[in-house]
């Protein structure tokens, strides 16, 4: 499958994204990176994060993003802080554009675009779970 | 002599500034006309001056004003850091007015912008293309996502921003040099169109074209130029910590929020030696109408929360309790990045000095104090104490 960037997932079926986790003191962070911000550490591993949380907080985009945004064709969508846990995450809020903080949503693919030759390329989103 | 004439001390002694709006010439006359305006409010001409240092978002290159001014061999220094450039440059003079022994400064800001919200590059801020391409790099929806959060965490009513908005058109609408000049009620601003839930066209500051230049004396000289030089009793910039919610952040830390406001805010207060409480006349980050809000609290002004019942008692306005953009802020004069933290410092110099040229606080006011805000997680803030006579 196609994807905006592959580094950002731990696995596609069942999807999860993988962060990266401090063994110092335990920050979670997405992407991963080598090193940790909280606390300096380079002694970090791998993680995939927790596929589902609540919305932290949410905004609908109603106006189409400058390149290098992408799409098939724009209609408006929605952003949001999704807490998953260890770690709060930004993310596309899926198949609606009117949020309340606190609602319960699992992680999902999402298609992104389509390529010239026809390609689907997808990201990650978060859709509610009722 | 007295402790605040000290050789250690650094005083605005001068400003000058472009009307901001929409500019077709080149970003470079706007800063000369602003370096000029300042000069002569200071009573001072190019070859008095010792160091400079100058500021821009944009291609230009700020150290190559001398080939305007005059080559007359003086260090002067570029900054560039987002929207805090203004705060940074100016506390660069500062402190190399401190550390050269130099006695004046010539501080300029400016920027000439293309229309729209500013795209930015991922790679310049060490995120992945992913981010861009998926229409996560747009600063309207981080300060939509940081205020919806900010509002649901101190109980404070959406309708609040619009009185944000109808505050800045107001004082906008008065002020001869800003770009905004059409009042917008409460109910108009609520109503517009929707750009970022629950951000509205008319909550939003645009980039724009506008140069602002101060001039910087050391200890006595101060006094010599000026009646009522400006003391700079802090000029302080922090960046991010663990904790912060800033921009361009694909991700955020559970548990107890901090932030580059609170922290240079906090500073700048206890080096100064002045509470928030005593600030007659304050300049706040208003990229939209939600930062002005956060800015409030963050920077201790007021008690998070406290701001639905601040703007709806007119706690903000010019003869409230706490003056905040006086000229409109960002809102009504857009904002060249370079020049916008140097706009504010100016509005709060001639604020200070009782020469406003839009809306005058009243009752002398005699502490002021400006904040920026910028990516990817830094502010500068400064506290401004009239000096001489009648201070």
């Amino acid at each position: 499958m196609a994807l905006v960037d592959a580094s950002l997932f731990a696995s596609t079926d069942p999807v999860a994204l993988q962060g990266s986790s401090c063994s110092a003191c335990g920050t979670q962070v997405f992407p991963a990176q080598g090193s940790c911000p909280t606390c300096t550490s380079v002694s970090v591993s791998p993680v995939a994060l927790p596929t589902e949380g609540t919305v932290w907080s949410w905004t609908t985009q109603h106006f189409a993003p400058k390149a290098p945004f992408r799409t098939d064709g724009f209609v408006p969508f929605s952003i949001g802080y999704v807490d998953l846990g260890p770690v709060i995450v930004e993310g596309w809020l899926l198949n609606k554009t009117d949020w309340h903080i606190g609602e319960r949503v699992r992680l999902e693919l999402a298609k992104a675009w389509t390529e010239d030759d026809g390609t689907v390329v997808h990201t990650y989103g978060f859709a509610a779970t009722s | 002599m007295s402790a605040a004439k000290s050789h250690d001390e650094v005083y605005i002694v001068g400003g000058g500034m472009t009307a901001f709006g929409r500019f077709d010439g080149e970003d470079q006359a706007l800063a000369e006309e602003a370096m000029r305006g300042a000069l002569a409010d200071a009573g001072l001409s190019w070859n008095d001056v010792d160091i400079a240092v100058g500021g821009t978002n944009g291609e230009t290159k700020p150290d190559n004003m001398v080939g305007r001014m005059g080559l007359s061999g003086i260090p002067f220094t570029t900054v560039k850091n987002g929207c805090a450039t203004g705060g940074v440059a100016l506390m660069t003079a500062r402190n190399g007015l401190i550390a050269e022994q130099s006695d004046i400064a010539c501080v300029v800001g400016y920027d000439n912008h293309s229309r729209g919200a500013f795209a930015a590059s991922p790679s310049r801020y060490g995120i992945g293309e992913w981010y861009g391409a998926t229409g996560m790099m747009v600063t309207t929806s981080y300060f939509a996502l940081k205020i919806r959060r900010y509002l649901h965490e101190h109980g404070i009513d959406e309708r609040t921003l619009g009185y944000a908005s109808q505050k800045a058109f107001d004082y906008g609408s008065s002020h001869p040099l800003a770009w905004r000049r059409k009042p917008v009620s409460v109910d108009e601003a609520l109503e517009s169109d929707m750009i970022n839930d629950p951000l509205t066209r008319f909550m939003f500051c645009s980039p724009d074209a506008g140069a602002v230049s101060l001039i910087l004396a050391r200890g006595p000289r101060a006094f010599d130029l000026c009646e009522n030089p400006v003391r700079l009793a802090a000029a302080v910039l922090r960046g991010r910590r663990p904790g912060s919610f800033e921009v361009f952040s694909p991700w955020l830390s559970p548990g107890e929020r901090t932030g580059p406001s609170i922290d240079a805010a906090k500073a700048a207060f206890a080096i100064a030696g002045i509470a928030a409480a005593d600030v007659d006349v304050a300049q706040l980050q208003d990229t939209d109408s939600g930062a002005e809000i956060i800015h409030l609290g963050e920077t201790g002004l007021c008690v998070d929360g406290e701001q639905g019942a601040g703007y709806v008692n007119g706690d903000y306005v010019i003869d409230g309790r706490l003056p905040v953009n006086t000229d409109g802020g960002c809102l009504a004069n857009g904002e060249p990045v370079g020049a916008s933290g140097l706009r504010q410092v100016h509005e709060v110099m001639r604020q200070l000095q009782g020469r406003a040229q839009g809306q005058q606080v009243p009752n002398n006011p005699r502490i002021g104090f400006t904040h920026v805000y910028g990516a990817p997680g830094i502010s500068a803030c400064t506290v401004l104490v009239k000096e001489g006579k009648g201070a």
